[in-house]
């Protein structure tokens, strides 16, 4: 597996690994996407879904799987999963753009309306993104969950916002 | 001299853990602990623990802390801080050096009917060229002083290894605004979760695998100012003509940890050695309880793991100590134990986990052949 | 640049003891920790050895190529943390 020495999965890769959202459930609307590969144990994603979307079951070293139906794309396990390995993707948003919501825990919080760089999952520099929503609630404890526009045809690449 | 139904030595998630069990069913117990602050490494880890959502994960560690002192207090538990056991002597009488809140010292001997010993792990230090610069320290050390003390170690790290403890004190410095200039890892693959690396990454940051430090570079003020990393051979010899210098303030080095010994080899339990958990540990059964009858062990002391099957060990312990100092019965004790050994069974699954159940159920059936039954202290 | 580690090498600072001075304890005939401890110091200082304990293992590994196992570990003896002579004095006898 090229993660243990890379550090990070290419989408292919991911792919083969993860039960991941086909093109029909991306034309539904946003949708969890979880980049979450070895079977440490570990299981709170289970129980952040409130709609039972996501399965691990006994042991709870099991891969958590994705329930694409049942998936509504509320954010939920992104801010609890304890690996930061959740992101939500919503490629209907416009006929341009998609967004791509993930965990950010690095001060400052991303603004509404702010221009980040956005990056893939090896920090590379992809395209410029715009924050449009930043979730901070205390259930979250302290762990933002923001959501940042780019254009489409990255929304596979794009995890995370540069740093600043 | 004081008598306590039960000491407990490190007030860390195992030590914690253990107390409350023992002060929930009625032992008048004590918690010992040389730091300022019970809570051992928990109040540490700012990052959401991993393991079962029955069980406190997706909670961050210092949470976690919070919760088990106020169970602590809940279960009438005494607890002295800054207060260092200094031996353990025949009789289950210990000396312990008690901070005093005028800040003075003083020595006191208890005698505990049971002993509980969580004294945790200490950092495996890596020697190099320079390695005693100032600059270079334990990742331990340097979580201490962001997550605890609220300093920056410096602003350029070097992180010398990849196992978890690596990969996330690299993250955490980033959080705490330092830039984490490099990971340098000597095997040919990460050592931890996949998760923490791909924080590691997506911020940006290189891992370099089949690499190590060879030298640690001294500034004019005395202090680190780079490193020289090289590529190492299949034996982990660095390849002459290979040499990088990397320029950086802080080398952090997360090598490992090893189980602190100290006074487990004080009451005189008898030890093995297992490469895995971190060297020498104390052969210990399912109840914990080491070959000094009354003497009990739990978490890293036992064999390096995590604050989750810390919490787990130690919770056994003090069960086990309830137990023989009759307020529970054996029945209860017994089937509280079994549910505990699943949930300690659970944490010890995949690929990250199965070598730690089989050496901890070596280390258990070593038990069973050489020693059987605690043996009375003489 | 060299990758040869220096024979100056500080391994247990609290007592000051170098690289080269535990390999000549090993070729005077220390085979473990203990025996290492006894012709150097190192351990015996303000840590003991809980830094260097492991250091002095990979040194003996290395020189006469036995298992870490083999190395052993250092006998504890009272006072396991430094503590200062008044306090002894002062405080109550076993």
């Amino acid at each position: 597996m090229a993660l243990i020495n890379t550090g990070y999965l290419e989408y292919d890769e991911l792919k083969n690994i993860q039960t991941l959202p086909d093109d029909e459930r991306f034309s539904k609307g946003p949708v969890a996407i979880i980049e979450c590969v070895q079977e440490i144990p570990c299981n709170p994603c289970e129980a952040a879904c409130h709609f039972g979307a996501i399965q691990v079951g006994e042991p709870i070293t099991n891969l958590p799987t994705l329930i694409g139906e049942k998936c509504i794309g509320c954010g939920m396990c992104v801010a609890r999963c304890p690996g930061l390995a959740i992101v939500v993707v919503d490629k209907t948003c416009s006929d341009t753009t998609a967004t791509v919501s993930f965990p950010f825990e690095y001060y400052p919080i991303p603004t509404v309306g702010e221009e980040r760089k956005a990056l893939n999952r090896k920090g590379e520099i992809v395209c410029s993104g715009k924050i449009v929503k930043v979730v901070n609630p205390a259930s979250y404890d302290h762990t933002p969950v923001v959501t940042v526009e780019i254009p489409k045809e990255f929304a596979d690449e794009v995890r995370t916002v540069e740093r600043v | 001299m004081l008598q306590k139904d039960v000491l407990v030595i490190g007030a860390g998630p195992a030590g914690l853990a253990a107390s409350i069990e023992a002060g929930k069913y009625g032992a008048s117990t004590l918690l010992v602990d040389l730091n300022m602050q019970p809570g051992g490494q928990l109040f540490k880890q700012i990052h959401k623990f991993f393991g079962s959502s029955a069980h406190r994960s997706g909670t961050r560690g210092y949470d976690i802390g919070k919760q088990l002192l106020q169970e602590a207090q809940e279960a009438n538990v005494e607890i002295w801080m800054q207060s260092t056991v200094i031996g353990i002597f025949p009789e289950h009488k210990v000396a312990i050096e008690k901070g005093l809140d005028s800040g003075k010292k003083e020595m006191i001997t208890i005698q505990a009917k049971k002993i509980i010993i969580a004294t945790g792990a200490s950092e495996n230090a890596i020697r190099f060229n320079g390695w005693t610069t100032p600059g270079v320290m334990g990742a331990g050390a340097a979580q201490t002083m962001i997550n605890v003390n609220h300093v920056k170690p410096g602003q350029q790290i070097v992180m010398l290894g990849t196992g978890n403890v690596g990969l996330i004190v690299s993250y955490q410095l980033m959080q705490a605004g330092c830039d984490v200039v490099s990971l340098i890892e000597a095997a040919p693959k990460i050592g931890g979760y996949a998760v923490h690396a791909a924080k590691i990454r997506r911020a940006g940051v290189p891992i370099r695998l089949r690499h190590t430090i060879i030298e640690a570079k001294k500034g004019e003020n005395g202090c680190v100012c780079g490193c020289v990393i090289a590529e190492v051979n299949e034996h982990f010899q660095p390849i002459p003509g290979t040499e990088e210098t990397i320029a950086c303030d802080t080398i952090a080095l997360a090598a490992g940890l090893k189980p602190t010994m100290d006074l487990v080899k004080l009451a005189g339990c008898k030890l093995t050695f297992n490469g895995p958990f971190g060297g020498y540990i104390p052969l210990h059964n399912d109840r914990m309880e080491t070959s000094c009858l009354g003497i009990f062990v739990a978490g890293d002391t036992t064999g390096v793991e995590e604050a989750n099957t810390a919490l787990e060990e130690g919770k056994i312990a003090g069960i086990s100590v309830a137990e023989d100092l009759g307020l529970i019965s054996p029945d209860t004790a017994s089937n509280q134990r079994k549910e505990i050994w699943e949930r300690l069974h659970s944490l010890r699954l995949g690929p990250f986990g199965e070598r730690r159940m089989q050496e901890k159920e070596a280390v258990m059936k070593e038990y069973e052949t050489c020693i059987g039954a605690p043996i009375p202290i003489q | 640049m060299s990758t040869e580690l220096s024979d100056d090498m500080i391994v247990c600072r609290c007592e000051e003891v170098t690289v080269r001075e535990i390999k000549e304890a090993i070729h005077e005939g220390a085979r473990d920790i203990v025996g290492v401890k006894r012709r150097t110091r190192a351990g015996m200082g303000l840590c003991q050895g809980r830094t260097c304990e492991k250091l002095v293992q990979q040194i003996l590994v290395q020189e006469l190529g036995i298992h870490p196992k083999e190395a052993g570990t250092s006998s504890a003896r009272p006072p396991v943390r430094p503590v200062t002579f008044g306090e002894l004095a002062k405080g109550e006898v076993l």
